[in-house]
Formats: structure tokens, C-alpha cells, sequence
């Protein structure tokens, strides 16, 4: 009995250490995120569906290959690593789970007046979506979600870009 | 076969007659070490990467987006870094064996649901191949779950073993 009094006085300081020192490096980090933050409704259409609404919308490679070649600011949401490999020709870099990195150099030449495409890996990742949502929050409206993603793009055989842009 | 020390030769000899094996110092010391390892460098792939993190607990199913999943992104990893450390340096070992106890009976029982999740889409048990955003990549559920039960019963032993070697006890000084 006295051991475990023990262990739970022992696991209650270790446990505010932890909320201590995980909210101040929380609060310096470059990646560190709003606990208080609710979730917010973003609209999301679903591949198919007209342009022109506000939100995000889930496109084919079709249009993914339109909007590529009309110009439009396209973000590739995965790691360095795979962006190096290759990506869809002119995509900007910015791993969601390493946004800090990336964020003002991306915001700097995104408009929130044209159209943002996002794509990740392939169709199961959703690296894009939750990217494209934190775009939304940060008042970019006109987002698109290439859900085929790079392994759709590369599979067709359109042209690929390799290295650092 | 259940082995005991002889007089003398067990550190807490003299208090206690008969320590089962698991309870050897040097045992225990590897056992500390070993979790330690595993879970302050699980601990640093998620430190700094809170949003990542968040996005692999709601992969379970469990907790919803908003502030409790917040915190946890943030708190949770540290308190895996912090029990290494403690685990590493004698100080606050039971407290730190206590906490991944429950850590550990956590991760089985998500990882046990997710699995069953798995198996009710057809896929057999042993074919079951997830990341579970432990930190250490994708791999089978039941390696898995096997190795989180082993860490469970490490764990339980570092919390019920007698004062020994190795281990900072900090008393207090009567005058």
C-alpha cells in the first residue's frame, strides 16, 4: 500500500512536469498548436460538384490537370522527402505536420482571390484535406483537394517535377 | 521455477526473505533501460510535431477534435519522455512504472479496437497492418499488441519490486 502511495505521488509530479514543460514548448514551437482552438465546420464538396462555391472541393485528375495547366497555385502537402522525388510540376511545398517551416514563405504568394489545388500521396492519405482546411481557417477560400494525389498524377504519365523548387 | 536469492547476496537481503527472479537488480536495470529507450524515442518523433500527433489519436476513433485532443498532442509526449528520464536515472521509477502502466493498458485497448475494426472489414487478425502513431511506423496489430503487453508486464514488475540497486530513493531526514 505504501508503494503504490508512493508511485501515484511519483506519477502526479511527473505528470506536472509533463503539462509544465509540454504547454511552454507547445508555446515556442514553430509547429506548436491552440489547444483551445474548437474545431471549425468547413465546407467540403464533393467530387463533382460545381466551382464557384466557397470551401473546399474534391476534384479528379481531370480537372487537377486543368487547374495545373491554368496556372493556379498548387501545394503539395507531404514531406520533403517525397517532394524531392518528385511532385506536379510548379507545387509548393508545405507539410502539414511541419507547417511552421513552410508557412510564410507559402502565404506569401497564395491570393485568396484565385484558386488553391492540394494534394498529397494517393487517395487514402488526407494530409491535403486537413491541410486545405487549415488554408480555409487562415481566410483562403477557393481551395481544391486533388484526392488521386501525386500517384494518380505520376501513374497517367503527366510530367513530374524532381528536387528543390 | 520459481528461484530465490540467498542470504546476503540480494541487495535487500535481511529485509525480506525469498525475492523472485524477476526482482534481480541487474534485471530490473535492464528493464528500466529497455522502456526508457522505447519510450523516449517515441517521445522525440512526436515532440514538436503536436497537429501530426492529434491526427493519429482521432485515427482511433476516440477522442473528437477539440481541446482534450489538444492537450493530449501536447502533454502526452512528454510524459513518455519524462518517464524515460525518470526511469533512466532511478528517480521516481515506480511513478513513472505506474504511468505506463496505464499507458500501456491504453494503447492495447485502442489498438485491440482498431484491430477488431480491421477484422470486421475481412481482414484476418495476423494480416492486420496499421500505424498506430506510436512513433516507430506502421506494422502488424498483434506485434503490436504483443509488444505493448510485454512493456504492461515490465512495467508491473518495476512497480511491485522491492527497494534495490540502482534506484534514487529520496527520504526524508529526521533530527
Amino acid at each position: 500500500m505504501k508503494i503504490l502511495r508512493i508511485a501515484i505521488l511519483q506519477a502526479i509530479a511527473i505528470a506536472a512536469v509533463s503539462v509544465v514543460v509540454g504547454f511552454a514548448f507547445n508555446a515556442f514551437s514553430r509547429n506548436g498548436i491552440n489547444p483551445l482552438k474548437m474545431p471549425v465546420k468547413v465546407p467540403v464538396a464533393a467530387e463533382g460538384s460545381q466551382a464557384g462555391e466557397e470551401g473546399i472541393r474534391i476534384i479528379d485528375l481531370e480537372e487537377a490537370r486543368r487547374i495545373v495547366e491554368g496556372g493556379a497555385s498548387v501545394i503539395d502537402a507531404r514531406r520533403k522527402d517525397e517532394y524531392d522525388e518528385g511532385h506536379i510540376p510548379g507545387a509548393m511545398l508545405f507539410d502539414y505536420y511541419d507547417m511552421g517551416t513552410y508557412r510564410d514563405r507559402v502565404l506569401a504568394v497564395l491570393s485568396n482571390e484565385s484558386e488553391i489545388m492540394v494534394y498529397c500521396s494517393e487517395v487514402t492519405c488526407e494530409d491535403s484535406e486537413l491541410l486545405a482546411k487549415e488554408l480555409y481557417l487562415l481566410g483562403f477560400t477557393k481551395l481544391l483537394v486533388f484526392k488521386g494525389g501525386f500517384s494518380e498524377w505520376s501513374g497517367a504519365g503527366l510530367p513530374v517535377e524532381r528536387g528543390d523548387l | 521455477m520459481k528461484m530465490t536469492w540467498s542470504q546476503g547476496a540480494h541487495p535487500t537481503a535481511g529485509t525480506r526473505d525469498g525475492v523472485h527472479w524477476i526482482f534481480n537488480p541487474y534485471l530490473l536495470l535492464a528493464f528500466r533501460l529497455l522502456l526508457a529507450a522505447i519510450f523516449m524515442y517515441a517521445a522525440v518523433q512526436k515532440i514538436g510535431k503536436p497537429l501530426a500527433f492529434a491526427d493519429e489519436i482521432h485515427n482511433y476513433g476516440v477522442v473528437d477534435y477539440g481541446a482534450p485532443l489538444s492537450i493530449m498532442a501536447i502533454v502526452l509526449p512528454w510524459v513518455e519522455l519524462l518517464c524515460g528520464l525518470a526511469l533512466v536515472t532511478g528517480v521516481g521509477v515506480r511513478g513513472a512504472a505506474l504511468i505506463l502502466i496505464g499507458l500501456n493498458a491504453m494503447f492495447l485497448a485502442v489498438i485491440a479496437k482498431k484491430t477488431i475494426g480491421y477484422m470486421g472489414d475481412g481482414t484476418p487478425f495476423m494480416r492486420v497492418y496499421f500505424d498506430c502513431g506510436c512513433g516507430f511506423g506502421a506494422t502488424y496489430a498483434w506485434k503490436k499488441l504483443l509488444e505493448d503487453a510485454i512493456y504492461l508486464l515490465v512495467a508491473l514488475a518495476l512497480l511491485a519490486a522491492p527497494r534495490h540497486r540502482f534506484v534514487v530513493s529520496i527520504r526524508r531526514r529526521s533530527s
